[in-house]
């Protein structure tokens, strides 16, 4: 994942012709045919605990087409512990969780992607991409976040029940075309502000390092480093299927 | 209440006793009544409730009766439209290891979308376990434990909890402990929560779940979401609300029920003699006050409605003491009824507080007073008619008229008539339920005149025995039968109930004797739980090849049951390899051909039934069984009836590998083990303990550990007939205490007399011994000839659609002979108390009587 919430990217992709536009822009510029990172999540709770999360992430195919595992390295109770996403273009994503202390997968259902990706401020839902044409877009006008100027651009999903959100807002940073801000809202209820920054441009590719979200609700934020980010690497197809999950490669 | 005051408070004052030991009749009846059917209820709500709590926001359940369903099935489930929640569930009762905390009712469920079903509701600072499930998902010993629990055994996150696990004892880790309330308070408390995946490890379930709970999308009805899963899974998956289930549970447990139902049914009627008699004897003394009432005026109806008034309010405070006396003896009833319920049907249940359904509270009152007011119309007719004038004079008041005898003899003959027409020309189950009640009748109106020709029969022998005690004894029955018909009724009654009871207990025990020799000839038996109905735990399939390969194994069966659903009723089915089971065991066959019956079931071309499914079902050879499965509609041809007492409702045997083909599951739930010739039986158990024990849970029964077993639990369900032979007793001693307080003050001046012109304290004490003897002699007499007509009629009652069990008549004798002793010294001992009242009535007093 270039972008750990490539839903809500996604989802921001900005409305009327204008919006769509920029949004596919910003998806044309971020394209890869693979990425491979190593990530620590820290998540701080409203009663101000920290817990930490580490994991190596591999995705092969990009935008809405892509298979992605997610293995976890830390802490020691869940090392190995596995998550195999694929994505489609049009409809939600397929996952799996793989746990070796059990030799077991289980398929995480559609309904369950509103639920927190293993208490952090994301959804499993946050971690899906999807393909513009989920979306209707509209520009909404500029704004500056951090000092730099966007675009602020409303979408919502065209099928109501395929998302836990009503509609999301992205700011999308006119020079770079990178997302820098989205929240996400319930009627009128912010639900997740989610927040980009650490910009670097890796292998021509402007990338943020960090991002952080914030949860509204339950007060809490998850805030997610990228390390050892590479893109466009040699994957094989066949290393990201249930058998090779099972396998613990 | 001028007739109340002048009439009834008196006697009352005067038989304080008396009027004791007719609501004591009543309160019997009803506390046994209400005891019986409150445990019944808190047991059966116990498993409701603990299904209710556990159930969550579940809408719908899916499950394929006991055996569980391939996991693919979750996904189909959770693609639907109509779904908004589906989550896999694997519930099992487990022992804690922990002495004195019994078992804990394991749900194994999907963390990951459990929540959107269920409110875990976890004490600060555990909510990370559902929030951020990885660790305990990660983990296969995490495990989410009730503060009820946790309190009880000093457990705290991070604690270790042992469990039987299939693998053995195994320590848990606790990572989270659920507030007190709602879900946590399914099961007594006794709950805990794992994962489903550890869960299917850790129970040996394969890649099955028990079952999946749903909850719909907003706007779609529950039937409307039913049907529409239903034509997604086909017919082999139940779908139902959790109210469901108890329903199911109901049907399995009607044995339980319609004994409960036999027992309150005798003993209302009981109730009603005891009533009958203490009224018609009230009556009989105080005709003179009633002559004297009549005489100045009081008309017929108030006579009769004071009567009445008198049973119903005797019935009404009977009544009322009655239901807290069965609210008390109700508890420890609940506890042997819930340890039955769990041996027999494998239901988890776990009654922590007894049921208060008010209906049932009403309906025990209700009956009470409608019982005592039946027992009391008869006395209270007879005294609206008494005669002034006949009234006033001495004597003949116990004394049953020739005509009033003839009358009822002739009223008797008929109802008897009847009785045999309709149980000889009689089609169906009403003609001979009808039968069964018109021979009670009839019985019950033929009491005096067998009661008084027997006494004369004693009479001689009681002569003998002591030539003036028993003489007296003997005649004060002759003289008075009216006094004591009732109470030989009610004693008659009783003993019949018992002796059905006895009679159909020896023989089921005789034929589930004969079925145990025939089929549990194995020679060691391997089983996952103490209680073999139980199916928290499975052996996985390669169990049963380690086993084969064991040093000194001859042959293994594998054996998987399980209840399926057939004809919407839960059945139990038997999956085993038909070929080996019928080269070992000794089929008793009832319809068909052992050799072609055991030939098409093994070629998986048929099924064997138990003759209890055939009489339930009304199945017969060549009937097609439908049976849903998780791989559709299974037909096949019943091709053998043969008795098999595996469950209570019947079975269907089936060859393993057809189950194996349809079910898609090869977990297994015991192995029969057969040894070599001359093999060492407990070197044999020892290696296979070895061997398999120490991987999996195992209990290694031998062939008689497992006979005893079974008989072990056969006797518990015997132990309703003992809580019968008490009541026998108890209504025994109350009714002859009865006849006996009145049959001396009715002759206080006789036995005044005879103390006057000689007779010592120990003559009239014997006297009246010997009067409760004759009264003990004749209720046996004629209860043992009752019970062994009505034993009939019970075989018969047997066989219908509702036990579905057939037996060979066979009389109780070593037990009827064991009542001889209890009745007559229970009789003996109610007449302590009279004959030393009596001895020690004031002379003076006694002839001034009257």
């Amino acid at each position: 994942m270039n972008k750990p919430a490539l839903w809500l990217l996604a989802a921001a992709v900005a409305g009327a012709d204008d919006g769509r536009r920029i949004v596919e822009e910003s998806q044309r510029r971020a394209r890869t045919s693979s990425q491979r990172y190593e990530g620590t999540l820290e998540v701080f709770d409203a009663r101000g605990r920290i817990t930490a999360k580490r994991w190596r992430y591999e995705r092969l195919g990009s935008a809405g087409d892509s298979k992605a595992v997610l293995r976890f390295t830390q802490p020691p109770e869940v090392k190995d512990v596995a998550l195999l996403v694929v994505n489609h273009p049009d409809r939600a994503s397929d996952q799996w969780m793989w746990t070796p202390a059990i030799q077991r997968e289980r398929r995480i259902a559609l309904q369950d992607r509103s639920t927190r990706f293993f208490g952090t401020d994301f959804s499993f839902e946050d971690l899906e991409e999807r393909d513009v044409d989920q979306y209707d877009f509209q520009l909404l006008g500029e704004d500056r976040i951090d000092g730099a100027l966007c675009w602020k651009i409303e979408s919502r999903p065209r099928k109501s029940r395929s998302s836990q959100y009503t509609h999301t807002v992205g700011w999308v940073r006119k020079d770079n075309y990178v997302y820098l801000q989205v929240e996400a809202f319930r009627g009128g209820e912010l639900i997740r502000r989610l927040r980009w920054s650490d910009l670097e441009r890796i292998q021509g590719i402007w990338t943020a390092r960090t991002m952080e979200v914030h949860d509204a609700r339950r007060k809490s934020r998850t805030v997610m480093r990228l390390e050892k980010l590479e893109y466009n690497t040699p994957l094989k197809p066949e290393d990201f299927t249930l058998q090779t999950l099972r396998r613990g490669t | 209440m001028r007739l109340v005051a002048l009439l009834t408070w008196p006697y009352l004052r005067r038989h304080k006793l008396r009027s004791a030991l007719t609501i004591a009749g009543i309160i019997i009846g009803v506390a046994l009544f209400v005891a019986m059917h409150t445990a019944n209820r808190t047991v059966m709500a116990a498993f409701q409730t603990t299904v209710d709590r556990i159930a969550g926001k579940t809408e719908l359940q899916i499950s394929a009766g006991e055996t569980g369903f391939p996991e693919d099935i979750l996904e189909k489930v959770q693609s639907h439209p109509y779904v908004r929640a589906a989550a896999p569930v694997i519930e099992a009762v487990v022992a804690t290891g922990i002495p004195g905390q019994g078992n804990l009712l394991v749900l194994g469920v999907d963390m990951t979308g459990d929540q959107s079903l269920r409110d875990y509701d976890l004490e600060g600072g555990d909510e990370d376990v559902v929030e951020d499930p990885l660790v305990f998902l990660a983990q296969p010993d995490s495990i989410i434990v009730s503060r009820v629990f946790a309190g009880r055994n000093r457990l705290e996150t991070g604690s270790r909890l042992p469990l039987e696990t299939m693998d053995g004892a195994r320590r848990f880790t606790v990572r989270g402990i659920m507030r007190a309330g709602g879900m946590v308070s399914a099961y007594g408390g006794n709950l805990a929560v794992m994962d489903v995946y550890a869960a299917q490890m850790v129970f040996g379930r394969g890649r099955m779940f028990d079952r999946i709970d749903l909850a719909l999308q907003e706007g779609v009805g529950i039937e409307e979401g039913r049907k529409s899963l239903e034509r997604l899974l086909g017919p082999g998956y139940q779908i139902e609300t959790p109210e469901s289930r108890g329903k199911h549970f109901e049907s399995i447990s009607t044995a339980l029920s319609f004994s409960i139902n036999i027992t309150s049914v005798f003993a209302l009627l009981i109730g009603i003699f005891i009533i009958y008699n203490s009224f018609s004897t009230a009556v009989t003394q105080r005709r003179g006050e009633i002559g004297v009432l009549r005489a100045l005026g009081a008309t017929r109806g108030q006579v009769l409605g004071l009567f009445l008034a008198e049973s119903a309010a005797a019935g009404l405070i009977g009544s009322v003491l009655g239901v807290v006396c069965g609210r008390l003896m109700a508890r420890g009833m609940t506890l042997f009824m819930s340890g039955l319920v769990e041996v027999s049907y494998g239901a988890n249940q776990r009654p922590d507080e007894l049921a208060a359904e008010p209906w049932l509270m009403a309906l025990a009152v209700g009956l009470g007073v409608v019982a005592s007011v039946l027992g009391g119309l008869l006395p209270a007719r007879a005294a609206a008619r008494v005669d002034p004038v006949r009234a006033l004079q001495k004597g003949r008041t116990q004394v049953m008229t020739a005509g009033e005898n003839r009358l009822r003899r002739r009223l008797a003959a008929a109802i008897l008539a009847a009785a045999l027409g309709l149980l000889v020309f009689g089609r169906g189950n009403a003609p001979f339920y009808v039968s069964y009640i018109l021979l009670v009748v009839a019985l019950v109106l033929f009491t005096p005149a067998l009661a008084l020709r027997l006494a004369r029969m004693l009479r001689p022998a009681w002569k003998r025995l002591r030539p003036v005690e028993g003489v007296l004894a003997a005649d004060s029955l002759i003289q008075a039968p009216r006094r004591t018909s009732a109470t030989v009724a009610a004693l008659m009654l009783s003993l019949a109930m018992a002796v059905g009871f006895a009679g159909i207990a020896s023989a089921s025990r005789g034929s589930m004797n004969a079925w145990m020799r025939g089929t549990m000839n194995f020679d060691l038996i391997l089983t996952t739980s103490e209680t073999l109905s139980s199916q928290s735990y499975r052996f996985p399939p390669e169990v049963a090849g380690e086993v084969a390969s064991i040093e000194g194994v001859a042959e293994i069966q594998p054996v998987r049951f399980g209840r399926i659903m057939l004809r919407g009723r839960p059945t139990m089915m038997v999956a085993v390899d038909v070929e080996s089971v019928a080269r070992r065991i000794t089929f008793q066959v009832v319809e068909g051909d052992v050799s072609r019956m055991t030939r098409l079931a093994r070629e998986g071309r048929g099924a064997i039934v138990s003759d209890t499914l055939a009489l339930i079902e009304g199945l017969k050879l060549g009937d097609i069984l439908e049976i849903e499965t998780p791989s559709g509609p299974l037909r096949i041809p019943v091709v053998g009836t043969t008795v098999d007492y595996t469950d209570q409702r019947g079975t269907i045997l089936i060859d393993r590998e057809l189950y194996r083909r349809w079910w898609k599951d090869d977990s297994l739930n015991i192995v029969r083990v057969y040894l070599n010739p001359g093999a060492d039986r407990n070197a044999a158990r020892e290696r296979i303990q070895e061997r398999i024990g120490a991987r999996h849970r195992l209990f290694v029964l031998t062939g008689a550990e497992m006979r005893a077993y079974v008989e072990r639990v056969a006797d518990q369900w015997l132990g309703m007939t003992y809580m019968q032979l008490a009541v026998a007793v108890l209504v025994a001693i109350l009714g002859i205490i009865n006849s006996l307080t009145v049959s001396i003050l009715d002759r206080r001046r006789e036995l005044g007399v005879l103390q006057a012109v000689g007779a010592t304290r120990a003559q009239i004490r014997h006297t009246i011994w010997m009067e409760a003897l004759s009264i003990g002699v004749i209720g046996l007499i004629l209860g043992l000839a009752m019970g062994t007509v009505l034993l009939y009629y019970d075989f018969y009652l047997l066989r219908l659609n509702i036990v579905g069990l057939r037996l060979d008549y066979e009389f109780p004798v070593g037990f009827s002979l064991s009542l001889i002793p209890v009745i007559l010294g229970a009789a003996f001992v109610a007449a302590l108390w009279p004959a030393e009242s009596a001895v020690r009535a004031s002379l003076v007093e006694a002839l001034e009587y009257e």
